[in-house]
């Protein structure tokens, strides 16, 4: 009876090792991939793409690893600290090469590459002058508006008069309304206000714009668009912290305006990217700055059906600067702890060439390519083409948005402005704090 | 002083237990102090630098760390009192109900069910103006509907999540402890004429004693380190106005990336507990002598 059990036993161990050796055998390099979104959707194309290549050897298949998106880059840094070879090819952003270049090796993706992405793309990824990754998605904002609200507005001349006596009464500046793609932010202020039904009751939506004020870093990339098109900076070319400036007065006090005066929802200090797509694809919102990626939701009418057909987009509107968009790059680099460097390398490249490219865009990824690239694409992914224009036109990264402590900055300047915002601190001791503590992190 | 075959036996048995305790307690807790005393990151976590009690001084002196330890500090009693409080009114009330028809109970347990990080996400949806059910019925019934996560309203709405999951909680152990009271002695004191109200106050609160001083001090442990339902709603809040001493731990160690200060920060809220758990344990002796003496 106990040989039969340990026949079995072995039999059983014989069969699982046979089921699971071949996806072993056949994966020798495993790359840690932002998951759940587009991003995953694509990489999972592209790698299957790779993988059925002629010349890829056995031992170079890729193998796909992805967990959670709520504390990813707090494990990657723990994972990428600790040593561990459990990926040879992980996630990077624009805002955090600094903090994992420590953990990476640079890499050397081509000639060909500039070719594909462009030069300002690549340098999205570039750290101390270094590659250390292939730029797969480009992230920055659109200003979303209601077409359908504007376009009555424009028609009718008692609205405009009351337009202007809004801005007049809120902005201390008679403005008239304008096409979106000519908004200034005070254009876009007055907007805002005057779809809110608190400011004027006749509004068709409750609210004029829906800011996202929580108290995370990713928001701050959202609003620090409007104070760099007023000149702002984190840091002046001497390396000095120039977060106290008149720019970012004007970017946060337009803010706490707007919120103030009911134009975004009362509950906007706790909003991020899906409580401001909900709040779209209510109806009751005019306008609304937000991420790029959102753009697949809140314009598809199966997923905003009240909104989708109404919705469109522009770049954020204009400063004295002119206009600005924030950008950073999502995109892949090689673990430094990584154990089969040489077939990484061989991904990260292809990765970097123009087939891979095409086939990641097709499947729904969001690169930047160069103009003579995305047009090979433009029929499939018309967004693509804005997404490559805005960048090329508006795109930028404050000094020291690539350090070690970029992330930890975003963290400071989120806590202290929120703190405004919510009235808990004044103007002056929010900048004052914020220019203490980014002073600190940005001399390391 | 030769040892018994039974102690020895005692200790062969004991050993995988304490080389568990050695390796999964003893080895973090003793990293844990090497931080706690050093300057280090996370690019010199193998080699860091012995500052001494430097990483103490700097945590000590953070208005941020003492806005933490004091929203812990209120979230954690509160919670505890009205939890308890309100378990023990559903077990006094419910008690025929819940006696008679043994299924209710597994109905008032199902919020303990929930993951509390699931929580805070369920509420930030419950919650939302556009798409949560609550302010959807405010606004159709008033005209308008609270700013419930707001710098103003996002400790007392905390608060009631909080309370929501874990009366339950509160509820099972005062039921337990309620329906353990022998009936003979309910009837020996109804046959002497005490009213309901006096049953209550002298007799069944004073045997319930134990389990109440039990489940407000499991409930204040619980909210004092609370995190998971208070990062998935506010995350650390506007201004960092519901920052939790957990949340503070985990932003100075992840988002700052000032581990030595972060791990100070935990081995101080860690003596807390031992002076208050220690405090509880010299407090309740000294009772037992007092009433002995008596």
């Amino acid at each position: 009876m106990t040989t039969f059990r340990s026949l079995m036993a072995a039999g059983v161990a014989a069969l699982l090792t046979t089921a699971a050796l071949p996806g072993l055998a056949s994966a020798e390099v495993t790359v840690l991939g932002w998951p759940g979104g587009s991003e995953e959707t694509a990489l999972r194309a592209a790698v299957e793409v790779y993988n059925a290549l002629p010349n890829t050897a056995d031992t170079d298949k890729v193998e796909l690893l992805f967990f959670n998106r709520d504390g990813f880059y707090d494990k990657l840094q723990a994972d990428l600290a600790a040593g561990s070879d459990a990926f040879d090819i992980n996630l990077i952003a624009t805002y955090s090469i600094g903090r994992y270049a420590p953990f990476m090796e640079p890499v050397d993706l081509g000639t060909d590459a500039e070719k594909v992405f462009g030069k300002p793309i690549l340098e999205t990824m570039q750290f101390e002058g270094k590659q250390y990754g292939v730029p797969t998605d480009l992230s920055l904002h659109f200003m979303y508006y209601r077409k359908d609200l504007i376009d009555a507005l424009m028609a009718d001349d008692a609205a405009k008069a009351r337009y202007a006596e809004i801005a007049k009464k809120y902005l201390g500046k008679e403005l008239a309304p304008k096409d979106p793609d000519q908004w200034n932010w005070d254009d876009w202020a007055a907007t805002a206000l005057y779809f809110t039904k608190a400011v004027n009751p006749d509004s068709p939506v409750r609210y004029g714009t829906v800011l996202q004020m929580k108290n995370l870093l990713f928001n701050m990339m959202v609003f620090q668009s409007l104070p760099r098109s007023y000149g702002a900076d984190w840091t002046d070319a001497s390396g000095k912290v120039t977060v106290d400036s008149k720019a970012y007065r004007t970017g946060l006090e337009l803010y706490k305006k707007l919120y103030d005066a009911g134009a975004t929802p009362k509950d906007s200090l706790s909003y991020e990217y899906p409580e401001t797509n909900a709040a779209w694809t209510s109806g009751q919102i005019a306008t609304a700055l937000q991420w790029n990626a959102a753009a697949g939701e809140l314009m598809n009418p199966d997923t905003a059906p009240a909104v989708a057909e109404d919705t469109a987009v522009v770049a954020p509107p204009s400063g004295p600067e002119g206009r600005k968009d924030h950008i950073h790059g999502l995109g892949l680099g090689l673990n430094k702890s990584s154990k089969h460097k040489e077939g990484a390398v061989r991904f990260l490249k292809w990765l970097a060439s123009e087939n891979a490219a095409l086939a990641y865009a097709k499947a729904g990824g969001s690169p930047a390519l160069a103009p003579d690239v995305v047009a090979k694409i433009a029929a499939d992914r018309p967004d693509l083409v804005k997404l490559g224009e805005f960048a090329g036109a508006y795109g930028y990264v404050m000094n020291g948005a690539t350090s070690a402590g970029a992330l930890s900055v975003y963290e400071a300047q989120a806590k202290e402005f929120t703190a405004y915002w919510a009235g808990q601190k004044s103007l002056d001791e929010a900048l004052a704090a914020a220019t203490r503590t980014m002073t600190d992190l940005l001399k390391k | 002083m030769h040892s018994t075959p039974q102690q020895r036996e005692g200790r062969l048995l004991l050993a995988p237990l304490v080389a568990f305790l050695i390796v999964f307690l003893s080895f973090p807790a003793l990293v844990d102090i090497v931080y706690a005393l050093s300057d280090v990151t996370f690019q010199t976590m193998r080699a860091p630098q012995i500052v001494g009690f430097r990483n103490f001084g700097v945590v000590l002196a953070d208005p941020e760390f003492w806005a933490a330890c004091w929203f812990s500090l209120r979230f954690g009693v509160l919670t505890a009192i009205i939890e308890c409080g309100l378990g023990l009114a559903l077990a006094i009330f419910l008690s025929p109900i819940v006696s008679r028809h043994g299924w209710t109970l597994a109905l008032i347990m199902l919020p303990m069910m929930v993951a509390p990080s699931m929580v805070g996400l369920m509420y930030r949806l419950v919650l939302h103006e556009f798409a949560g059910p609550l302010p959807h019925y405010l606004t159709l019934w008033f005209g308008t509907s609270p700013a419930f996560l707001d710098a103003n309203n996002a400790f007392w709405t905390l608060v009631v999540v909080e309370v929501l999951q874990w009366t339950p909680f509160a509820f099972l152990l005062f039921h337990v402890a309620y329906i353990s009271i022998p009936a003979e002695i309910r009837e020996a004191a109804a046959m002497d004429r005490a009213t309901a109200w006096k049953i209550l106050w002298r007799i069944e609160l004073p045997m319930m004693k134990a389990t109440i001083a039990i489940a407000l001090g499991i409930r204040f442990i619980d909210g004092f380190r609370v995190f998971d339902n208070v990062f998935g709603l506010t995350g650390a809040g506007a201004g960092g106005s519901t920052m939790s001493l957990s949340i503070y731990i985990y932003q100075s160690f992840f988002k700052g990336g000032q581990i030595g200060q972060a791990v100070a920060a935990s081995v101080l809220m860690f003596l807390a507990s031992l002076v208050v758990l220690y405090g509880a344990a010299v407090l309740k002796a000294q009772l037992d002598r007092r009433r002995m003496a008596a």
